[in-house]
């Protein structure tokens, strides 16, 4: 391609009447490399050096002491939290946990939700920039307020539950209801995603199986269920492995409403993590964590791309 | 009730829209409430929902806070990343599309599985050695690492919306690849631009983790700021609210303007791909 | 003429013998001119306190201080990273040996502070080290090397609503048994200034956070963190009574949801009336009588905190102190921003303007020292201070991690679980963590 130019170029007098010198040609040859090779070189200095430092580390035990040097210990940290650290295995655990029920309460509701702006009425616009509003506000500075309305005396959350009759309860202080409170705000915050996501998949249906179904006699209900959901399956799909990586991975609404408490009660793996580096300093055992809570966002992702590919 | 159209709008709609809407809206509301509220409202129980508001938090805030520092430091950081992302990321996810390497688009997606904390550690300990804590770049590269793969996902797909054809006959007119690029393909996808821009923008914005960890004194950022209040002092959730506000009201007064490019950009990356 | 020459004479002895005394009392302040100090303050009363008076120390040595200050968590995280990463350029800090003194000792992360005090050239001779309270110089001694001086000094206190234990004619506690009996009789009795009913008792019950004020109690008890060759002593009976009293009295009377509870909660609970009693730091008295925020000037009384059932003294005595960290290229300098920090003038100006409770046993002796401080705090500082112990956290390597540990335990006993079950599983992870971290 690029010679057939040139030589069009050549026949043509184009291009300043210079001769073809080597540089332009390489530029010309090779538009992949330069054009992707600022963005690649960036990304691998930026990205891939800690990667390979995290996995380096994660083979050596150090304190972070500047007089101590990290010290080679193979696989031992791995050994260490799979088969001796039960708050690790306790943090695995609540991650699964808390994204199993987050990523099933945004699937629910977004999914639904989108169904209902999908008829036409005025004002889509409007409605649509008012669910963008959770998505994009701060999630510090959601969390606290979260955390205000959460607060078991003298929060909003209680006062609006106790109008219909139900107890105070602690929430977020609370071993049992932690999580689920956190779902909570995790689906406030990212359900509209789902929707978006999922009105964008509607808008691509097709028209035609409707029509059908209708001839058939088909109920709502049964067009639903065997047409639009299907039909709805791939992008589903991605939504909810776009929400699974970042719920794997969500710090901010955590540390900051709970720091992982209360005890260890919602200390899921990113958090946990983070003590273990940054506040404990094992800089190994917080490395191999690491690697596992890679692994896992991994796994999850492997095992989605694989069921979206299956429908093809 | 059919699932296509309908040509009358149904007063239920409405009538489910709105009681969707508050809840959604409701947290945002409370804050902005409690932002005008004294620490005695505040903390009534039950909640005041009647009251005369006062100006008296964001006062506090201002004065006792160098709130115009965080901002400032938040607008630098985010407007650097945005800026040095797009410049890096736009020729890249042009290549991608039009030579359809898609093994690098599934390279971005598992860098963004990774953890973040995974970054930060070498990172800080490498920033530190350098003396580079507490300064915007520090903070602007680190950001990028969030920023350049959402621009080269989501531009990606924009680029391949692109007739190739378009772009064929610039090569034929004789554009070097690079014309291409700047003169035909660019222009066509502006609103993804933009999109991306505002997207990355809102996300450097908000970010936490990664400043809290990386910013010195001097480059603290917004979301450190109101973190920090809750410190020495009680639970001041008038002051709280006020800066929760003050931080949250860019961004959503930017999403309110360009929410079409938003979901355009956000849901194409998940269409494509 | 001859008395004219005698009266030269003298006049020029007693002008050189002053000028001799004055140059022995005073130090060239001036002998660091020009440098610059990078100095990483917690953001804390003595702190607030200082502030305004940094430009006299500017003034008086010519060094220009770049102050950078943090809220507590914050802080303890930035100053631990900066020391680990060897490449810090901090001249100062605050520190708190009782927190954190054995890790950063043994890292090297200190540079003590012996010779400095001992150099002339270095100390002015009126700086009188001796005056600093005993409890508070020696906590500033780790491994036989001194950190630096103190800023303050804190007991784990005993603070109460007057006017409540009066209106329902409640004996102030003096000891465990006692506080318990208090925080019954009082809780859910109305105490607020429009008569809503408040708890019997508020502390701190956030995991790590616990522990340092749930260490009045172990102690009260005659309980210990580690046994005298370092065995972990938190399963013994007396640290498992302490835990099972502390989480019981945050159960039955004190606030729900205590378990997320920093002392921010809490100060905030007990300054708006809420609760009766509240066991906490009482360096943290100016919050509770600061008058945008608090409802309860004037009604709170100090006390020691409660002795245990052996009438076994409780309670902890802690000082936050200033240290230079070793890679600092301006130690020197930086002593003498500590020095000037700590002198008696400066103790005497944070004491006065705003109650910071100073460690100089000259400036609480002189009555305008004791002037913002309310009486009963003075009285109950002193006596604290002398049975208080030192030992507020575990004396190990792995501090934070610790803590979090028994943290957990305190947390399950709130929760009304298994406090013995609790306490071996956190004397097993104790010393799990303590022989990895201080193993060789």
């Amino acid at each position: 391609m690029a010679n057939e130019i040139r030589a069009h170029k050549i026949r043509a007098g184009v291009s300043g009447g210079e001769s073809v010198s080597a540089w332009s040609v390489f530029v010309e040859d090779h538009p992949v490399l330069l054009f992707t090779l600022p963005s690649v070189a960036v990304v691998f200095v930026l990205m891939v050096f800690p990667v390979f430092y995290t996995v380096y580390m994660s083979l050596h035990s150090w304190f972070a002491s500047s007089l101590t040097a990290p010290e080679f210990i193979g696989l031992q940290n791995f050994k260490r939290a799979i088969a001796q650290d039960e708050r690790f295995r306790n943090a695995i655990w609540l991650t699964i946990y808390f994204t199993a029920l987050a990523t099933a309460l945004q699937l629910v509701l977004g999914v639904a939700l989108a169904l209902l702006l999908n008829r036409p009425f005025r004002g889509k616009g409007f409605f649509r920039s008012i669910f963008l509003m959770p998505m994009v506000a701060t999630p510090v500075a959601i969390a606290l307020v979260w955390m205000m309305m959460y607060n078991p005396t003298l929060g909003v959350v209680n006062y609006l539950v106790g109008l219909v009759g139900l107890g105070p309860y602690k929430w977020v202080s609370d071993v049992r209801f932690v999580i689920p409170a956190l779902a909570v705000v995790d689906t406030w915050e990212w359900t509209p995603l789902i929707t978006l996501i999922t009105l964008a998949g509607l808008a691509t249906l097709p028209i035609e199986p409707y029509e059908s179904a209708l001839i058939d006699g088909a109920t709502p209900a049964q067009m639903f269920w065997r047409i639009t959901l299907p039909l709805l399956r791939p992008t589903i799909i991605v939504a909810l492995l776009f929400r699974s990586i970042d719920c794997l991975k969500t710090f901010d609404i955590i540390y900051v409403m709970t720091a992982g408490g209360p005890g260890f009660a919602s200390e899921t793996l990113n958090v946990y993590t983070f003590q273990v580096g940054l506040f404990y300093f094992h800089i190994g055992y917080a490395c191999s964590l690491l690697v596992i809570l890679f692994a896992l966002v991994l796994g999850v992702s492997l095992i989605l791309i694989k069921v979206r590919r299956g429908t093809w | 009730m059919r699932t296509s159209q309908r040509p009358g709008e149904s007063p239920w709609t409405y009538l489910l829209l709105v009681a969707i809407l508050i809840p959604f809206l409701f947290p945002l509301f409370w804050m902005f409430l409690s932002s005008l509220k004294t620490q005695v409202e505040n903390t009534a129980y039950p909640p005041v929902w009647v009251f005369r508001p006062t100006l008296n938090n964001y006062h506090q805030v201002f004065i006792k806070n160098p709130f115009f520092m965080f901002t400032w430091n938040s607008m630098v950081v985010a407007a650097g990343s945005t800026g040095l992302a797009l410049l890096l990321g736009l020729p890249g996810s042009y290549a991608i599309a039009r030579f359809r390497r898609t093994g690098i688009a599934l390279a971005i997606l598992t860098a963004r599985m990774a953890p973040g904390i995974g970054y930060l550690i070498p990172w800080f300990i490498l920033f530190t050695k350098m003396k580079m804590i507490d300064t915007y770049s520090a903070l602007i590269l680190t950001h990028l690492i969030v920023a350049l793969p959402l621009v080269l996902w989501v531009m990606i797909g924009f680029f391949e919306d692109v007739p190739a054809e378009l772009i064929e006959a610039a090569r034929i007119d004789g554009c070097s690849n690079f014309s291409a690029f700047l003169r035909v393909a660019l222009p066509l996808v502006k609103p993804g631009i933009v999109a991306t821009a505002i997207l990355s923008f809102i996300f450097s914005w908000n970010n936490f983790l990664f400043s809290l960890i990386i910013a010195g004194f001097k480059t603290r950022t917004l979301p450190i700021a109101v973190y920090n209040f809750l410190s020495y002092e009680e639970i001041n959730w008038g002051g709280l609210t006020a800066a929760a506000t003050i931080i949250t009201l860019p961004v959503l007064i930017l999403s309110l303007f360009i929410q079409k490019h938003i979901v355009r950009g956000l849901t194409l990356g998940a269409l494509k791909g | 003429m001859r008395m004219a020459r005698l009266v030269l004479i003298l006049g020029l002895a007693l002008g050189i013998a002053y000028a001799s005394s004055a140059q022995a009392a005073q130090i060239n302040w001036q002998q660091f001119k020009g440098t610059q100090l990078r100095v990483l303050l917690n953001k804390h009363p003595w702190q607030a306190a200082i502030e305004p008076h940094l430009k006299e120390f500017e003034a008086l040595t010519g060094i220009k201080l770049v102050v950078e200050v943090y809220p507590e968590d914050q802080f303890r995280a930035k100053t631990l990273v900066e020391l680990t990463s060897g490449a810090s350029s901090m001249d100062a800090f605050m520190t708190m040996p009782g927190q954190e003194g054995l890790k950063y000792m043994r890292a090297g992360w200190y540079q003590p502070a012996d010779e400095f005090l001992k150099d002339p050239s270095l100390t002015a001779s009126d700086y009188n080290w001796n005056d600093f309270l005993d409890k508070a110089r020696d906590a500033m001694v780790v491994e036989g090397k001194l950190i630096g001086p103190p800023i303050q000094i804190e007991n784990s206190a005993l603070m109460y609503r007057k006017d409540v234990f009066q209106k329902y004619n409640v004996k102030v506690p003096t000891t465990l048994d006692e506080l318990e009996a208090a925080a019954k009789a009082l809780n859910g009795k109305a105490m607020t200034d429009d008569g809503q009913p408040g708890f019997g008792f508020v502390a701190r019950g956030k995991r790590a956070a616990a522990t340092s004020q749930f260490a009045g109690m172990l102690y009260a008890m005659n309980g210990t963190w580690l046994t005298p060759n370092r065995e972990p002593a938190i399963n013994s009976e007396e640290a498992v009574k302490a835990i099972d009293m502390w989480g019981r009295l945050l159960r039955l009377y004190g606030p729900p949801g205590s378990e997320n509870n920093h002392w921010y909660e809490a100060s905030s609970i007990f300054s708006q009336g809420k609760a009766a009693i509240w066991v906490d730091a009482n360096s943290l008295f100016p919050v509770i009588e600061d008058p945008q925020k608090s409802k309860i000037i004037g009604k709170v009384g100090y006390a020691v905190f409660p002795k245990g059932p052996n009438g076994h003294p409780g309670g902890t005595v802690a000082p936050w102190g200033l240290g230079i960290p070793k890679t600092s290229k301006n130690q020197k300098a930086a002593w003498l921003f500590l020095q000037w920090a700590t002198s008696k003038d400066l103790v005497f100006k944070v004491q006065t303007e705003a109650g910071v409770l100073g460690s100089r046993d000259s400036v609480w002796k002189d009555p305008k020292g004791r002037a913002k401080v309310p009486a009963d705090l003075a009285e109950s500082l002193a006596q604290g201070s002398k049975t208080g112990t030192p030992l507020w956290n575990p004396p190990v390597v792995a501090v934070a991690e610790v803590r979090d540990v028994i943290g957990n335990a305190i947390v399950t006993s709130i929760q009304g679980g298994d406090v013995k079950a609790a306490a071996n599983k956190a004397a097993a992870d104790m010393k799990r963590i303590m022989a990895e971290t201080e193993g060789k």
